[in-house]
């Protein structure tokens, strides 16, 4: 809070370099995003994020270790008769779900700690760039964390994937995006409310319906073998609903916000 | 706060309460009116259902529930999409009207949907030979019924009233979006699987009486419905100046 107001402002690079884990807005100093490009105020919000986020890896290594968690209590939990590989899209998916609800529920209690909302609300930007850099951030996040529930699984489970890398990445990305467009919105709400994170997965999983079965049905499709031909209508669903959902969302995120 | 209530101070009194009590004594005379129309419709619609309309050939008594099951889903969808109309309505013109219509209607959606939740089950573990099938009909039922009440658990969880007419109301508008959105995957999704066969009663050569019933039952219901969001609504309003009444300066 206090690096908003102390010291001489720095170029961008020089200030990126300065933020401390526990400061907030310090990446959108007001010289820097005065009348700035929305893009680069988006930008200049998800750097925020993610600098926090690589200093202290604390969402990340939460998010992962709980995955991880989860995937091994599916062994304990699924018969050994079932073949892992017929529900393999299923559990990655559920695993993920919970994985970044999780996640999403602490990005915004940052934001609500010390009250650096209110300094990032200070600073002169868009509601809409605030929105899409939260986004943002967390959308490279929960891909990092992807990006490790899918090998873990495949390990733990023997999937062995032979299908296309590119389909499924893209399913990975696509889902997200929507996931991600929905989380960060309503992981703004929750931490507005007196039930906090408890509330998120509430309000979340009944609106990713669409989200989740699409990314369920496309995923077990390339698992068990299936041509990337098979997945591309459920690709083209997906990417209507991204489309949708950041629309909205955008649009309707100022109201969460003003006070 | 009880004395607040008693001895408001004086101005307070002529500008706001005193002059909006009247449009409350008229929502409450149209309440009352379209209770007792309901209540009229509902008996006409009961007498059919059990002594006009034939049984229907297929499925028997059982079938009798379509009057109050089809109904309920008609007016709890009716009473989501006025939840969506009046929540946009309400982010854009900030009119606490429209949050109170909102959170009335929602209610009653609420209500309705739980009853359509109830009967459907009731009739297909007749019809069909399991209490629940993933159809696409059910499972959009279903979802709707949990957006709605995390829409009360919002409102509830909120710091202050205002925000919770915010957020309820995003999530009323975001909601009324996604829907559409889910019907269509539900549909694709079940699409995937071999269909459970399916008697619909309007399958059948709908016999005329049996058409009759159900549009009396469906006037009957609506009536109802609009009966009591105005009850609702009435309290709703009542309430926000209870407050405003507490908060006021001594």
């Amino acid at each position: 809070m206090t690096t908003l107001a102390a010291g001489p402002r720095e170029p961008a690079i020089a200030a990126a370099e300065d933020v401390s884990v526990s400061s907030d807005g310090r990446a959108m100093d007001a010289d820097e995003t005065a009348g700035a490009p929305f893009l680069a105020q988006v930008w200049a919000v998800a750097r925020k994020d993610l600098l926090l986020e690589v200093r202290s890896r604390e969402r990340l290594m939460s998010m992962a270790t709980f995955a991880v968690l989860v995937a091994v209590v599916f062994s304990f939990a699924v018969d050994p008769a079932v073949r892992a590989r017929s529900i393999g899209g299923a559990m990655i998916w559920v695993t993920v779900l919970f994985a970044g609800t999780l996640g999403m529920g602490r990005s915004w209690a940052l934001e609500r700690e010390a009250e650096a909302l209110t300094g990032v609300m200070l600073a002169p930007i868009d509601h809409g760039a605030l929105f899409l850099g939260k986004w943002l951030a967390n959308l490279a996040i929960v891909l990092a964390v992807e990006a490790l529930v899918f090998p873990v699984f495949a390990l733990f489970f023997n999937l062995g994937f032979q299908g296309s890398l590119t389909a499924l990445a893209a399913v990975v990305v696509l889902a997200t995006v929507g996931f991600m467009a929905l989380g960060t919105l309503f992981g703004a709400i929750a931490a507005h409310t007196r039930l906090g994170e408890t509330l998120l997965p509430i309000l979340l999983l009944p609106l990713l319906a669409p989200v989740v079965i699409f990314a369920c049905a496309a995923t077990q499709r390339l698992l068990v073998g299936r041509p990337v031909a098979d997945v591309v209508s459920q690709l083209k669903m997906l990417g209507a609903f991204d489309l949708v959902f950041l629309f909205v969302c955008t649009a309707v995120f100022g109201a969460v916000l003003e006070e | 706060m009880e004395t607040t209530t008693a001895t408001p101070p004086a101005g307070y009194v002529h500008s706001g309460v005193g002059s909006s009590n009247d449009s409350l004594a008229s929502t409450r005379t149209w309440a009352v009116g379209l209770g007792v129309l309901a209540g009229l419709a509902m008996l006409a619609s009961l007498y059919m259902v059990f002594f006009y309309a034939p049984t229907e050939a297929t499925m028997g008594i059982v079938q009798r529930i379509f009057y109050v099951h089809v109904p309920s889903a008609w007016t709890a969808f009716m009473a989501f999409g006025i939840v969506a109309l009046c929540s946009a309505g309400y982010l854009w013109l900030r009119d606490p009207r429209l949050d109170a219509i909102a959170v009335s209607s929602a209610e009653l959606g609420v209500v309705f949907t739980t009853i359509v939740l109830i009967t459907g089950p009731l009739w297909g573990r007749i019809a069909w030979g399991a209490w629940w099938v993933w159809e696409p009909r059910l499972t959009l039922t279903l979802l709707l019924w949990f957006i709605y009440v995390g829409y009360f658990m919002l409102r509830g969880a909120a710091e202050n009233p205002e925000r919770g007419r915010r957020f309820a109301a995003i999530l009323g508008v975001v909601g009324a979006i996604d829907i559409p959105l889910i019907h269509l995957s539900v549909q694709w999704w079940r699409s995937q699987h071999p269909k459970p066969v399916i008697m619909r009663p309007e399958g059948a050569q709908a016999d005329p009486a049996i058409v009759q019933t159900l549009l009396v039952s469906l006037l009957a219901f609506t009536l109802l419905f609009f009966s009591l969001m105005l009850f609702r609504y009435g309290l709703e309003r009542l309430q926000t100046r209870a407050h405003a009444l507490r908060a006021a300066p001594r």
